[in-house]
């Protein structure tokens, strides 16, 4: 039998948003086709080891609790992180979690703040907060084949992406990365990260399943596919929205 | 000169608000902002001078303030002291401008002398450099619609400032809220804390991630430990590092002799004595409502008697728990606007016995919050325990199909979601599933609230909201 371990990183911490809804629907998606999931709290001073899990998943925090796990991030978290990422664990980085991912997140005073550096991106902080609904387009998506995800962003930081990075998707409505190159979110061995928070994974099945996906191959050989799901509901929602934001 | 021209804005802002207010409600509209901000754009000073003619008593928080100024406002009547309060929570600057512009007389003198306003927490402080409150009441705060307030501590600052600007207020503060608590701390004003000792009912700190809004200390950033929790961050916190703690309340509840699906029995604790009340509305957020109204009502002297049958007899405010009641069916609107507040409704829903039939009405609208990606931070727990009890769940609202989705993500009423977007045939379709003695629960958001409310009270002429 398959089984999953996933890692919530900073759950105490790092839980803005709604952020749950994604460990939820990873949760759920592999229950339903009766997969073994288990997942693990890692929180300040608890070891994170670099092969002990399949999905990790790092959420969004406001400036304060940001600031709490900063230390604990850079001195026990940032070696084994960088070595996951580096052996192809699947990670799903939203929000805070995926400026974090970056080599460093510019304050509009000019400030640096020392960032993982798993990932060659880099965040600067502006006045302006880039908030509301987002839609973005992202190649390959089995069950969405409009390839539209959908979500709602809030952020004040523009994010760049350097060499070796590709854009998880291309904007087709929303700000995305800075609001400027028409990207949003990040790609980097098998790490995914977006603005896009809370209610990302639930509602864009075909995502979380791509997720699930490479997780499993990568752990089992014999893995081809998963089984298919009613994402009726998940489907009426996600179109919803499209049909409101796009007016189609 | 400048004089003259001040008191010529004063007075013709005083007009045309009365008469915006005299328009609106013959019209049936009732709004309760526009007449203030028709006021405030001739006279940009009238908060300022309507506020200096009363005794005022502000209640500010992110949830509870509505049912603490309902209850607060029934001492006040058994109390017989003449007030004005902003019933609708209309709670921003322009709502309370409105609503003193409503009670002050043509010449500008007002009919009432003390005003009762419950105010927005992001408001507060821009409403502080006008208007001296004589009492601030502030509830507790919970993450609450982050694309409009920002981040929950930039809120507990605001407040603080807003604290600052009136050293003279006595603050009457929920000591079981560590962000609450603080703003009691290194202030001159007189300070007044209320809390919830020890209890069966109370939660033992287990240690469980939770999805808390305050797990680290507000001062120095260490993780606070709990000898008990009552709800979410509330309860008897400590820090182990720079030893911030819950301070000693001076009004508290030490026992909680019944908690049913329709009222709770609490005994209070207070200086002058204990007394026991029945509350008459359910759910533990309830009992601080009334703890802070019971505490306003010890700072002001008032008798046990008349406080104890304030608890017995106010009235719910708008959309908060407001009973109708159909003959043998029951109908019962609960508002929901944040993590904390909905996971309390479920939890007072889990305690209904009889079958029931629960609508959630979701909206995105600006006065909702746009972001909808609070309802995963819910626990929707009790309401799996209860499954076997509802006979039908509806989902409403323009962002029903996401309530549908959170839902089933939960693990709940997969099979029985129902996506019905129109509210009256939503409405018929789930009066005619209750059978006698049975309650339809509707559970809307803001503005949802204010569509679901309209249809009520065209088909059940029920009062209009302002009154």
């Amino acid at each position: 039998m398959y089984e999953i371990s996933i890692c919530h990183l900073y759950p105490d911490l790092l839980n803005l948003y709604g952020d749950y809804g994604n460990i939820q629907a990873l949760v759920r998606r592999l229950e339903w086709r009766g997969i073994n999931v288990n997942v693990h709290p890692v929180s300040i001073g608890d070891p994170f080891l670099p092969d002990a899990y399949d999905i990790v998943f790092i959420g969004g925090g406001q400036d304060y609790e940001q600031d709490i796990l900063h230390k604990d991030l850079l001195a026990l978290k940032k070696k084994p992180l960088i070595e996951a990422v580096e052996n192809g664990t699947v990670f799903l980085c939203i929000c805070g979690g995926y400026q974090l991912m970056g080599h460093y997140y510019k304050l509009s005073d000019g400030t640096e703040i020392e960032c993982l550096g798993a990932m060659n991106h880099w965040t600067i902080g502006h006045e302006k907060r880039l908030i509301g609904n987002i839609v973005f387009k992202v190649d390959g998506l089995k069950q969405q084949p409009d390839s539209l995800v959908v979500g709602f962003e809030n952020h004040s930081g523009k994010t760049y992406l350097g060499d070796g990075v590709s854009p998880l998707g291309k904007v087709v409505y929303g700000s995305g990365n800075n609001g400027e190159d028409g990207y949003e979110g990040a790609r980097y061995k098998n790490v995914f990260c977006s603005y896009s928070h809370g209610s990302l994974l639930p509602k864009n099945p075909g995502l979380t399943d791509e997720l699930i996906t490479i997780a499993l191959k990568r752990k089992y050989r014999d893995f081809v596919s998963l089984q298919p799901l009613n994402d009726r509901i998940e489907a009426l929602a996600r179109e919803s929205m499209i049909k409101r934001l796009l007016k189609v | 000169m400048v004089k003259l021209i001040n008191t010529i804005r004063f007075y013709s802002a005083l007009f045309l608000g009365k008469l915006a207010i005299y328009l609106l409600r013959i019209t049936g509209s009732g709004g309760t902002s526009f007449p203030g901000k028709l006021a405030i754009s001739v006279c940009p000073d009238i908060l300022r001078v309507l506020g200096s003619k009363y005794r005022i008593i502000m209640v500010t928080g992110t949830n509870g303030k509505t049912t603490t100024s309902r209850i607060i406002e029934q001492i006040l009547k058994e109390n017989h002291i003449k007030y004005i309060a902003n019933k609708s929570g209309a709670n921003l600057i322009s709502g309370l401008v409105t609503t003193l512009i409503s009670d002050v007389k043509f010449n500008g003198t007002p009919t009432s002398h003390t005003a009762l306003l419950e105010v927005d927490e992001a408001a507060f402080r821009a409403a502080s450099k006008h208007i001296h409150p004589a009492v601030l009441v502030v509830t507790n705060f919970f993450r609450d619609q982050l694309d409009r307030y920002g981040e929950l501590y930039s809120t507990v600052e605001a407040v603080k400032e807003g604290i600052l600007n009136n050293p003279d207020t006595t603050l009457i503060l929920n000591g079981d809220d560590s962000l609450c608590a603080s703003l009691g701390r290194d202030v001159k004003n007189p300070v007044i804390f209320y809390g919830m000792d020890k209890l069966p009912e109370s939660e033992e700190d287990n240690g469980e991630v939770s999805n808390s809004d305050a797990s680290y200390c507000i001062y120095c950033k260490t993780k606070y430990e709990y000898l008990y929790h009552t709800y979410s961050h509330l309860g008897f916190f400590r820090c182990p590092e720079c030893g911030y703690k819950r301070p000693e309340p001076l009004v508290h509840v030490v026992r909680i002799p019944a908690m049913t699906s329709e009222f709770t029995a609490v005994v209070f604790n207070t200086p002058s004595g204990s007394f026991q009340a029945r509350i008459n509305l359910p759910g533990m957020y309830n009992i601080y409502n009334a703890l802070a109204a019971v505490t306003f009502a010890e700072a002001l002297g008032f008798s046990h008697e008349g406080t104890a049958k304030a608890l017995s007899t106010f009235e719910s405010g708008f959309g908060r728990m407001e009973s109708i009641s159909l003959g043998e069916k029951n109908i019962q609107v609960i508002l929901i606007k944040n993590p904390t507040g909905l996971s309390q409704v479920l939890k007072y829903l889990a305690t209904v016995e009889k079958p029931s039939v629960i609508c959630f009405m979701i909206n995105d609208n600006a006065a909702d919050g746009t972001d909808i990606s609070w309802l995963y931070d819910v626990d929707f727990e009790p309401l799996k325990n209860i499954q076997n009890r509802v006979s039908k769940i509806y989902v409403s609202g323009i962002r029903a199909e996401d309530m549908a989705v959170r839902l089933k993500y939960a693990g709940i009423f997969t099979d029985h979601i129902i996506i019905e977007k129109n509210n009256p045939a939503m409405l018929d379709s789930a009066l005619s599933t209750l059978n006698m003695g049975e309650t339809l629960f509707i559970l809307p958001t803001y503005t949802a609230l204010l569509d679901i409310r309209k249809l009520l009270k065209k088909r059940f002429k029920l009062k209009n909201f302002w009154q």
